[in-house]
């Protein structure tokens, strides 16, 4: 019994799953699941194929030289079976895994790092430059804090309220508007717009 | 799973080159043949000069399917294409070499006298791989 490797996305086929294909020139094509053998039917390159180890080692995503992987060769002498070498095989497995792991981690956060200060820069880039989506240029005069407008206005508080809910609908629409039409609305409808914000005054 | 009308590749040098399935053997009624079944099959195309000639009517078992052959340790293998090596009546092949790409899975047995049963069908490793 031998744990055979999926020629197109490289993963462990166990006894009892995928399909082997025999092609007339004698070579054995072994496939993990069926996604993987239509694929291959296809024609399909699996170093083209994004979610394929082959894939992502050829572009430098996962490891590709690594002295744990020279451990994991095929060999095809038959050995003689001996219990303590099976056992200090299944604990030598076990440790090469976990270094594997801390190596494949260490790979990818290397190529990982840069990341949060380039997101950082082009976060400050685009509040920069397209704030004016998020908010309107008017309302942004008025008040130039990222927050929402307060207005700050001696009432009583329920036509404070009502005052509040006015100005903000009124930037809300006013910038939807300039945003969705393409001609800036006529003063008419914005009227019309205000109207229909505060509703029955 | 080859049915009557069905091509098939012929996988030794007895001289054939197509063979139709026109028979299954085995049971009357008897839909598809797997690897390891007998057929019976005209020949459609002949190599020249060869004791075997075209619409002779022979016997053939089958080596290689398009469609996967299963195993009891759920094993599935499939081919390129279907073919068959020629028989006669006691089930001795009538070429001298058989063509089979195996990846050392199968044999094939010849019995003198006849096939003892299709599941005893294998298909020899180390005769000519082409």
């Amino acid at each position: 019994m031998r744990i055979e490797k999926c020629w197109f996305c490289s993963s462990s086929i166990y006894p009892g799953h995928g399909i082997q294909f025999v092609r007339n020139d004698a070579k054995i094509f072994r496939f993990c699941r069926s996604k993987c053998h239509k694929n291959f039917k296809m024609k399909r390159n699996p170093r083209k194929v994004k979610w394929t180890k082959a894939y992502r080692r050829v572009h430098g995503k996962d490891m590709t030289q690594d002295s744990t992987f020279e451990l994991e060769r095929k060999r095809n002498r038959p050995e003689r079976y001996d219990r303590n070498v099976a056992e200090n095989t299944l604990k030598a497995i076990k440790k090469i895994d976990k270094v594997r792991v801390a190596r494949e981690a260490r790979h990818h956060a290397q190529r990982m790092k840069g990341n949060k200060v380039s997101e950082m820069k082009a976060a400050v880039k685009e509040l920069e430059q397209s704030i004016h989506m998020v908010k309107a240029p008017i309302a942004l005069k008025e008040d130039p804090s990222l927050t929402l407008p307060k207005l700050k206005v001696k009432v009583s508080s329920q036509h404070k309220q009502r005052i509040k809910w006015k100005n903000e609908t009124l930037s809300l629409s006013l910038s939807l508007t300039l945003s969705l039409s393409p001609q800036p609305p006529t003063s008419s409808f914005l009227e019309h717009q205000r109207r229909v914000d505060t509703g029955p005054a | 799973m080859i049915q009557p009308q069905t091509l098939l590749n012929v996988a030794d040098n007895s001289g054939a080159r197509e063979l139709m399935c026109i028979r299954i053997l085995g049971a009357s009624n008897r839909r598809y043949a797997h690897i390891g079944d007998v057929i019976v099959a005209v020949i459609k195309e002949a190599v020249p000069n060869m004791p075997l000639e075209r619409s002779e009517v022979i016997r053939a078992v089958i080596v290689r399917t398009c469609k996967e052959l299963k195993r009891e340790n759920g094993m599935r293998i499939r081919y390129d294409d279907n073919a068959a090596v020629v028989i006669d009546q006691e089930g001795n092949p009538k070429g001298t070499r058989v063509l089979v790409q195996s990846p050392g899975i199968e044999r094939i047995e010849f019995h003198k006298n006849r096939l003892i049963s299709s599941r005893s069908i294998i298909v020899v490793d180390e005769i000519m791989i082409e």
